[in-house]
C-alpha cells in the first residue's frame, strides 16, 4: 500500500512490478510457513473449491430427470433467467429477506437487553445466565419439534392456553396459515438465536472502561446518555460482527422452517435455502438450484466482504498509523 | 444402521463339482418350467378376504431345493446388497424376522460372502445416486416402487424378470409388474405390495349418530360423515393429511382424485401412456373441491392437514379426537403401543379407541374404488456402476432366495404382502392372517391398487406437484379450478422438458 500510494507520480506499472515482486520475495522468505499450511490448503481445495466449481458449472446445464449427470445439457444462462423471471424465485426473495432481517434486528435487540441486564451484578445472575444460553444449545431440529407441538394448531399449548385464558375463541392458527407461518417461524429463530447476541454483547460490555462510566456520571450524564455516549460506541465493533454473524446465520437457515413446515402452507415459509433444498433433492433440477446456489453465494460473499473488512478495519487503522 | 453379513470369499475357478451342479441345475429348472412356470398360483378374479383365507397354508414350499435350481448351493461368490431393513422403531419381530432371513441365507448358501447394508428410507435414494456417480453402487438394491423408474431409464439398472430367478411372471400383480416395467423392458422383481384401507373409530361414529360398523361407502359420504362428526362433537373427522413436500400426502389424496376419474395423468387407465396430465379433469377438480369443502368450508378436519403427515394423526386418534384416517394394517400395532404407554384418564380412552378400532375398504368415487398399489421391487445394477465389479449367480441365488413364497411372506410380514403371489398360499400367510387384524381387508385392496406413474418424473409430480395443489386450494391462495389447472400445467412443462 505505501508503494502505490507514497509516490503518486511514479508510473503505474513500475508500481506493480514492484509490488509484484515484493510479494513473491515475501512467499520464498516465509516459504516454510506455506508449507506448513499446505495441508489444509490442499483440504480446502478438495472440499470447498471444488463442490463450488463444479455448483456453478452445473448451473449451466439441465439434468431431467431421464438423463445421468454425466449426460447433462448445456443451456448457458437459461437456468439463471428461469430463476430470475420466476413468480416463486420472487416471493421466496421477499420471505428470505423479511426472515433475515426480522430475525437479526429482533435476535440483536433481545440480545443486547439480556447482555445489558446480565452486565449487572445480582443474586442468581448466573443462574439466569445459564437459562438464557439454553435456546442456543439446544438441538434445532429437537426445538423445532417441540415449537411445532407448542404451536399445533389443533392441540398446541400455546392454542390451549389462548382459549382457556379467554384470548381467542378457538385454538391461534400458526402454522396453517399463509398469513401466519413466516412470522411465527420468525418468533422461534429469534428464540434460538438470542442467546448468541447476548453472549457476543456480553464480551463486548466487559470492554467498556468503568471509569468512563464514573465520568460520565460525574458530569451529570443520566443512566441514558452514559448508555448512548459510553456503552453504545463501545459496542459499535462488536455489534457489527453480531450483526454480520446473525444475518450470514439466518440467511443460510434450513432446520427451523424444513422441519416446522417444510416450506409450506402453499410455499408461505419456503426460504431461499429450503427452496434451493426442495429443488434439488425432492425436483432433481439440480440446474436450477444450482443456479440458485450460484446467486445466493454471490449474495454470502458481499456479505463476507463486509464481515472481513469490519474484523480488519482496527487492523488497517493500526497498520496505517 | 448398517447390518453387515461378511463372510470369507473362497478362490478358484468353478471345477467338476461345480459344472455337475449347473447341469443338474439345468435339468431342474426345465421340469420345473415345463410344470409350473406360465400358470399362476393364485386366481386374481376371486380375490377377496374369504379368498385370500381360504387359500392361506394350503400349499408348501422348498426355498433351499428350488434356489438350488437357479444357482447351486455350494456357488462361490460375493454379493453387495442394500435396502430399507428394520429400524430401531419396528415392531421387535421384523428384526427377529430379519435375523432369521441372514441367517438362512448364510446357511443356504454358505459360500457367498455378502455385504448387505440397511439404509435409512429417506436416505437411501441420494446415497444410491451419489455412489452411483462414482460407479461405486451395490450388486441388488431394494427401492421403494416409486424409485426405480429414474434409475432404470438413466441407464443403470440391468433387465431383469422374475423368469430369471426362477418365478413366473403371473405370480406377482400386474400392478406390480407395471412398476417396474420402463420403455418395454422389465428391470426388477416385486418383493412386497401393500394397499391401505379407510380406519374408524366405532365410537365415535356411534356418538355421532352414524352406524357405528358401516364405514363411508364413498367419498362423498367422507365428507358427510366428516361433517356430521365435527357438528355433533367438536372433533375432526377424516385425518385429511396435505404436507408439502412429504410422500404420505399423496398415498393418502391420490386414491380420492382416482376414485373421482381424476389422476396425475392417465395411470389409472389399463394402459396408460403418460403423455397428458389428468390434474384438470372434471375428476380432479371435484376430489378437489371435496377436499377443500372438508377443510375450508365445514372445518371436520384438522387444521393442521398442511403440516401433518400421517405421524401426526395418530395422537388425536388414540386420544379419541379424530374419528377416520387411511393407514396401513400395521397402524393397529401402533395403536396397541399407543394404549399401553397411556396412563390415568388417558388409558381408558386409549383403550376405548383400541377397542373400537375398524378397518374398512377404501370409499369408492363416481369412477371406480383405487388405493395406491405401493411396495418395493429388487433390482440389480449395470456392472459398469458396481464397485468391485457384478456377480451375476451371487445375485441371482440372492434374489431368488429373497423373493420365494417363503422370505417373500416373511419378510413382509407387519406392513405388507408378499410379492410373490405364491407366498399367500403359504403357511406363513396364514399365520399372518391369524395373528395381524384387519390383515384381510388391507389385502383385499390389492386388486384396487393403482400403482404411481411409471416415469422419471414421477417422484416430483407425487412428492411436490400434488401435494402443492392440494395446499394452493386449501389456503385459497388459489382457487379448486385453478389449483387444478396450475397443477396440471406443472405437470405438462416438467413432461416437455421445462421448470
Amino acid at each position: 500500500m505505501s508503494i502505490a500510494t507514497g509516490r503518486a507520480t511514479a508510473p503505474l506499472a513500475a508500481g506493480t512490478t514492484r509490488k509484484r515482486a515484493g510479494i513473491l520475495s515475501r512467499i520464498i522468505a516465509h516459504r516454510t510457513d506455506y508449507l506448513y499450511v499446505l495441508p489444509a490448503l490442499i483440504v480446502m481445495l478438495v472440499v470447498i473449491a471444488f463442490p463450488i466449481y463444479y455448483t456453478i458449472e452445473l448451473s449451466f446445464f439441465r439434468t431431467p430427470p431421464n438423463l445421468q449427470m454425466r449426460d447433462k445439457i448445456w443451456t448457458g444462462l437459461s437456468n439463471y433467467s428461469t430463476v430470475l423471471n420466476s413468480s416463486v424465485f420472487h416471493e421466496v426473495t421477499i420471505q428470505t429477506i423479511i426472515w433475515t432481517i426480522a430475525s437479526t434486528v429482533f435476535a440483536f435487540l433481545l440480545g443486547l437487553g439480556a447482555a445489558l441486564a446480565l452486565h449487572r451484578e445480582f443474586a442468581g445472575r448466573g443462574l439466569l445466565r445459564a437459562l438464557l444460553l439454553i435456546p442456543y444449545v439446544i438441538s434445532a431440529v429437537a426445538a423445532s419439534y417441540v415449537w411445532k407441538w407448542l404451536y399445533h394448531s389443533d392441540f398446541g399449548v400455546i392454542g390451549a392456553i389462548s382459549v382457556a385464558l379467554g384470548i381467542t375463541d378457538e385454538p391461534i392458527n400458526f402454522l396453517d396459515n399463509r398469513q401466519t407461518v413466516l412470522a411465527s417461524l420468525i418468533v422461534v429463530n429469534i428464540w434460538k438465536e438470542f442467546s448468541f447476541a447476548m453472549v457476543m454483547l456480553m464480551a463486548g460490555l466487559q470492554t467498556v472502561p468503568d471509569q468512563l462510566h464514573r465520568a460520565a456520571q460525574v458530569d451529570g450524564a443520566n443512566t441514558w446518555d452514559r448508555f448512548w455516549h459510553v456503552t453504545v460506541p463501545h459496542l459499535k465493533g462488536v455489534s457489527m460482527v453480531t450483526i454480520l454473524l446473525l444475518m450470514v446465520a439466518n440467511f443460510n437457515s434450513f432446520i427451523i422452517p424444513f422441519v416446522m413446515t417444510g416450506g409450506g402452507p402453499a410455499d408461505a415459509s419456503h426460504i431461499w435455502i429450503t427452496h434451493i433444498y426442495q429443488l434439488a433433492f425432492g425436483r432433481q433440477q439440480w440446474g436450477v438450484a444450482s443456479a440458485y446456489a450460484v446467486i445466493l453465494f454471490i449474495v454470502m460473499m458481499t456479505f463476507g466482504y463486509f464481515y472481513v473488512k469490519a474484523l480488519t478495519r482496527g487492523d488497517e487503522t493500526r497498520a496505517g498509523d | 444402521m448398517t447390518n453387515s453379513q461378511g463372510r470369507t470369499m473362497r478362490s478358484g475357478s468353478p471345477g467338476r463339482r461345480l459344472l455337475l451342479g449347473y447341469a443338474m441345475a439345468a435339468l431342474t429348472t426345465a421340469s420345473l418350467m415345463s410344470s409350473t412356470v406360465y400358470a399362476q398360483s393364485v386366481d386374481l378374479s376371486q380375490w377377496s378376504p374369504e379368498y385370500i383365507r381360504s387359500i392361506a397354508g394350503t400349499e408348501t414350499f422348498d426355498t433351499a431345493g428350488h434356489c438350488a435350481s437357479v444357482v447351486p448351493l455350494d456357488y462361490t461368490g460375493r454379493l453387495t446388497y442394500w435396502w430399507t431393513g428394520p429400524t430401531e422403531a419396528s415392531p421387535r419381530i421384523e428384526h427377529e424376522i430379519n435375523d432369521a432371513f441372514w441367517a438362512a441365507w448364510a446357511e443356504t448358501y454358505p459360500n457367498i460372502e455378502t455385504d448387505a447394508q440397511n439404509i435409512d428410507y429417506n436416505q437411501l435414494l441420494d446415497r444410491l445416486r451419489t455412489t452411483l456417480l462414482g460407479n461405486a453402487g451395490p450388486m441388488a438394491i431394494r427401492l421403494q416402487i416409486l424409485g426405480g423408474v429414474e434409475f432404470a431409464s438413466k441407464g443403470y439398472f440391468q433387465e431383469l424378470k422374475p423368469e430369471d430367478i426362477g418365478y413366473p411372471t403371473a405370480d406377482f400383480w400386474p400392478g406390480a409388474m407395471k412398476s417396474v416395467t420402463w420403455d418395454g423392458a422389465v428391470y426388477g422383481v416385486p418383493t412386497n405390495n401393500e394397499t391401505m384401507a379407510l380406519i374408524w373409530n366405532a365410537d365415535i361414529f356411534e356418538r355421532a349418530g352414524l352406524d357405528p360398523e358401516s364405514p363411508p361407502a364413498t367419498w362423498d359420504d367422507v365428507v358427510t360423515y366428516s361433517k356430521k362428526i365435527h357438528d355433533e362433537l367438536g372433533i375432526s373427522g377424516y385425518g385429511l393429511v396435505a404436507r408439502q413436500n412429504a410422500g404420505n400426502t399423496p398415498f393418502r389424496f391420490m386414491p380420492q382424485l382416482w376414485a373421482f376419474g381424476g389422476g396425475a395423468l392417465d395411470e389409472a387407465e389399463a394402459t396408460p401412456a403418460y403423455a397428458e396430465s389428468y390434474l384438470d379433469n372434471e375428476g380432479a377438480v371435484a376430489a378437489l373441491q371435496a377436499a377443500y369443502d372438508m377443510y375450508v368450508r365445514d372445518k371436520s378436519v384438522p387444521t393442521s392437514a398442511l403440516t401433518n403427515t400421517q405421524n401426526e394423526n395418530q395422537a388425536p386418534f388414540i386420544a379419541g379426537q379424530l374419528a377416520m384416517m387411511i393407514a396401513h394394517p400395521s397402524e393397529y400395532a401402533k395403536m396397541v403401543d399407543l394404549a399401553g404407554l397411556a396412563t390415568g384418564a388417558d388409558k381408558e380412552i386409549a383403550d376405548t379407541v383400541v377397542e373400537n378400532m375398524r378397518y374398512g375398504l377404501i370409499p369408492e368415487g363416481p369412477a371406480r374404488r383405487a388405493v395406491v398399489f405401493g411396495g418395493s421391487n429388487m433390482h440389480f445394477i449395470n456392472p459398469e456402476y458396481v464397485e468391485g465389479g457384478f456377480d451375476e449367480m451371487a445375485a441371482k441365488a440372492f434374489a431368488c432366495f429373497w423373493n420365494s413364497p417363503e422370505w417373500s411372506t416373511k419378510l413382509a410380514w407387519t406392513g405388507s404382502n408378499p410379492g410373490n403371489l405364491a407366498g399367500f398360499k403359504t403357511e406363513w400367510m396364514k399365520e399372518r392372517l391369524d395373528s395381524i387384524k384387519f390383515l384381510d381387508v388391507t389385502t383385499s385392496m390389492l386388486p384396487s391398487g393403482i400403482p404411481f406413474p411409471v416415469i422419471p418424473e414421477a417422484t416430483e409430480i407425487m412428492n411436490i406437484i400434488v401435494p402443492d395443489m392440494l395446499q394452493n386450494a386449501l389456503t385459497e391462495r388459489m382457487t379448486v379450478e385453478e389449483a387444478a389447472a396450475d397443477a396440471a400445467a406443472k405437470v405438462e412443462s416438467l413432461l416437455g422438458g421445462g421448470l
